[in-house]
């Protein structure tokens, strides 16, 4: 069942009078429960498009369904930003507890959940600091455990682990396919990282610029095992998708 | 580590005290003048007029700065999230703002004297349009340049207005703020004095300016004294109130 649905989706940014069109004829299916990537240049409209999937900007046209629901109607979307958005006046406990407080959920429900997070992240040690005392790894966990105490169907994620170095970025990755295995969240994330869309992408989808549009949609088997980095079929993948990149490009 | 910062802290104040009550006596010794006695002189004129009716005086300059800085920051600082989170209702707002806030408010004391009459509440409201103004102006910038990042991850966890106010803009822009109050203070101290050496027969301003008047030199200084240490105290609670409430700021 097709659980995220885009279809002639269509974003113009006004400046001054002038239309600026950034999304043209986006179309983008993605079953529940799948991992979904978004791979592109800069400025292609990657993160319009996921503000317009997590209710941030109701002005486009098209039809936008997520598991049959308006983005508008749907609560269970979780967005994660590039610069993780956490406030630097809350402490991490009550940074993760935000989402919990407006959504009025009672004392102590939250205290529970809030720890529960805490030790699946294991984050638990870093409760009272706050973010600026935290490193881009750590600060990524609290993003993360932000949205997923919410409990969420849906996860957007905007180039989550592209300011994070090589191996905490691989630790990072097989974190998030744990948290996936887990859950049957559906999850739709934007990166740079080639390997990255290989790794955990079992849909890869090419974004190209001016309008931004989806060129091509790739399914790849090989995505969400632990053990595909280094095997002949990961690079060939990944191969197949740079050479793709880099003649639309 | 943190006992020996807090102690080097607690040294480098004494040294300041030190420091200033020594240059005092000297200034007091080369001018050699009453109007302008030694640290220790002043010091026991101080206490005593303390007994006296300094301290009426004392306690109704205290009210009237705090009821304004009070009046100022519960109109300024709305007011000012208010104006930066809506830059579409600023921008009406903004050129009235600009065009009014180089005007000396202080002008506006005679008007203010007609129309709220002699008593204290024509010195509250002349100091606390004063400082309103730069609250108003300091949160709204604040607000204005607050990281979309931190508004646009709260609102996508389904935050509405007020809670933006509550948790982003609020708390985003306190250090702006409270700095904007301790300039004010400043600002209101200034305007106090003013207003007090006018049409009053109160306040702490009045009893420095009657004391000079009547050569009271060592009262009069009794008086100062008393005007700073209330600004100092002041300033020592808006610290604390920024040490508190933004400890986020230095963890
Ligand atoms: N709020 C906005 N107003 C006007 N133009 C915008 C706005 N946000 C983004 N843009 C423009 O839209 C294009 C796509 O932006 P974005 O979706 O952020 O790209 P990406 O995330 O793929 O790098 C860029 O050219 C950018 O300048
Ligand atoms: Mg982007």
């Amino acid at each position: 069942m097709t659980y995220l649905d885009i279809e002639s989706l269509q974003v113009d940014y006004r400046q001054k009078n002038k239309k600026h069109n950034v999304l043209f004829d986006v179309n983008l299916q993605l079953p529940q429960g799948e991992i979904g990537v978004i791979i592109g240049p800069s400025g292609c409209g990657k993160s319009t498009l996921l503000n317009v999937l997590a209710n941030l900007n109701q002005d486009y046209q098209g039809r936008v369904n997520i598991n049959g629901q308006l983005p508008i109607e749907h609560k269970g979307t979780a967005l994660i930003l590039q610069d993780y958005g956490l406030l630097p006046w809350k402490n991490v406990w009550n940074n993760i507890k935000l989402g919990l407080d407006i959504r009025k959920v009672s004392k102590e429900d939250s205290k529970m959940r809030n720890q529960a997070i805490l030790n699946k992240m294991r984050i638990a040690d870093l409760k009272k600091r706050y973010p600026a005392q935290l490193s881009g790894g750590q600060k990524q966990r609290v993003a993360i455990a932000r949205s997923l105490v919410l409990e969420p169907e849906l996860l957007l994620m905007d180039e989550p682990f592209s300011s994070l170095d090589a191996l905490n970025r691989e630790e990072m990755q097989d974190i998030l396919l744990h948290l996936w295995q887990e859950t049957n969240l559906t999850i739709l994330l934007i990166t740079h990282n080639i390997e990255e869309a290989v790794f955990l992408g079992q849909k890869i989808f090419v974004m190209s610029a001016c309008p931004g549009t989806i060129i091509k949609t790739f399914d790849n088997d090989i995505a969400g095992d632990y053990s595909s980095r280094g095997k002949v079929e990961f690079l060939e993948m990944c191969n197949t998708l740079r050479s793709y990149l880099r003649k639309e490009n | 580590m943190q006992i020996s910062k807090i102690g080097w802290k607690t040294v480098q104040f004494f040294l300041a005290i030190v420091f200033i009550l020594l240059s005092w006596w000297i200034f007091a010794l080369l001018l050699e003048t009453p109007a302008f006695p030694p640290p220790l002189e002043a010091f026991t004129s101080f206490f005593k007029s303390m007994q006296g009716d300094m301290l009426l005086h004392l306690r109704i300059s205290f009210y009237r700065v705090a009821a304004s800085l009070l009046m100022a920051a519960v109109l300024g600082i709305p007011a000012g999230l208010f104006l930066g989170k809506n830059p579409h209702i600023d921008q009406y707002i903004s050129p009235v703002i600009y065009l009014t806030y180089p005007i000396p408010k202080v002008v506006f004391l005679p008007v203010l004297l007609i129309l709220l009459g002699i008593g204290d509440l024509s010195k509250v409201v002349l100091i606390a349009l004063i400082v309103f103004y730069q609250i108003l102006v300091t949160t709204r910038d604040a607000a204005r340049n607050l990281q979309t990042e931190y508004i646009v991850s709260v609102k996508s966890l389904g935050a509405n207005s007020l809670e933006l106010y509550r948790h982003v803009y609020l708390p985003g822009c306190l250090p702006a703020i409270l700095t904007s109050l301790r300039l004010g203070l400043g600002t209101a101290l200034a305007v106090l004095f003013l207003t007090e050496t006018y049409a009053t027969s109160k306040g702490i301003g009045y009893f420095i300016m009657y004391s000079w008047s009547s050569m009271a030199y060592d009262k009069m200084f009794a008086g100062i004294i008393a005007m700073g240490l209330m600004g100092f105290l002041l300033y020592i609670f808006l610290d604390g109130c920024e040490r508190y409430l933004c400890s986020w700021l230095n963890p």
